[in-house]
């Protein structure tokens, strides 16, 4: 796989969900030199500019500072989220509490469940899940989880 | 909340559950400055009572928390602050704190009581009151940041902290 596609790969999956960009607030530069097309600017006016990725927890890059070896890391972090299971909180699962954000699930919630069956806000564990693929409750690696939940099946 | 991203209204949330959490004194032994935590939701002064039964009890400690907009995402900044540091094989004389969880074991999940939790009882396993073996050196050369350290957790025997680079 190229880095131009490589390119192609962040920039489709950034522009199709949006979730993933929120917070990327703070760091904005010069896209002249971002790989691959320029972001598609309509929907997505400032943050789409230069968004910033977190290769692990305590970094913070942006998108033209990535090395290939990043870009590939998030790219299939990308693409592992968008295959974990979403629901729509209608009060009746057990669990009550986003433990990230420590607020209730409220009627209406957007949440994403992890395969060792822990729940949070979409918003809250995207946002984490693009710094590392673990759950934040168990520890448990969602990537290997999630091949073994395929296994099972 | 106009003008925060998703996650920053999300850390906002966090802390503030925090200052109530802590105010109504469910933690035993841990309450929080809640007059400062008001004014700026982002610096906390947390007082820490010795647990009972242990090398520390009567002793009160001070931790400052300091948050960042991207908590509970990235790690609050955790020092002892002021007169009474604790003397303990993890704590250095300048207030940093060698504990995994404030660093590379970080996780979301995690709270300001469960972070205070976690202090309490690594100084209640304490068996004997001593700095650290590189105490000296460390607290003359450290970054002000205890996050800038580069810490090596591999427990008791050899503490090495290393600066990054």
């Amino acid at each position: 796989m190229t880095s131009v596609n490589m390119g192609n790969c962040l920039k489709r999956s950034t522009t199709d969900d949006i979730s993933l960009l929120r917070g990327s607030d703070s760091v904005r530069e010069s896209s002249s030199d971002q790989l691959g097309p320029p972001a598609y600017q309509e929907t997505l006016p400032v943050q789409a500019a230069s968004p910033v990725y977190h290769p692990s927890p305590s970094v913070t890059r942006s998108v033209t500072q990535l090395t290939e070896e990043e870009q590939i890391k998030i790219a299939k972090r990308i693409g592992l989220i968008q295959h974990l299971p979403t629901g729509i909180y209608d009060g009746s699962k057990k669990a009550r509490e986003c433990v990230i954000c420590m607020g209730e699930f409220m009627v209406g919630d957007a949440l994403r469940y992890l395969p060792c069956m822990h729940t949070y806000h979409m918003t809250c564990i995207d946002d984490w899940l693009m710094r590392s693929l673990t759950c934040p409750s168990c520890l448990e690696p969602v990537d290997a989880a999630l091949l073994t939940s395929y296994e099972t099946n | 909340m106009a003008g925060l991203s998703p996650s920053e209204v999300c850390g906002i949330e966090k802390a503030t559950k925090g200052v109530n959490v802590l105010s109504e004194g469910a933690t035993p032994g841990v309450s929080v400055d809640s007059d400062l935590a008001e004014q700026n939701l982002l610096h906390w002064i947390i007082n820490m009572h010795g647990a009972p039964g242990t090398l520390y009890e009567g002793e009160v400690f001070q931790l400052q928390f300091k948050f960042s907009n991207k908590y509970p995402f990235d790690s609050p900044e955790v020092t002892f602050v002021g007169n009474n540091i604790p003397i303990h094989p993890h704590v250095y004389s300048n207030g940093h704190i060698c504990l995994s969880i404030l660093t590379d074991d970080w996780s979301p999940a995690l709270s300001v009581q469960s972070v205070c939790l976690s202090i309490v009882s690594m100084l209640s396993s304490c068996k004997e009151k001593q700095r650290p073996p590189d105490n000296a050196f460390y607290v003359k050369t450290c970054n002000k940041n205890p996050k800038k350290t580069k810490w090596w957790y591999h427990d008791d025997s050899g503490l090495k902290p290393t600066k990054k680079t």
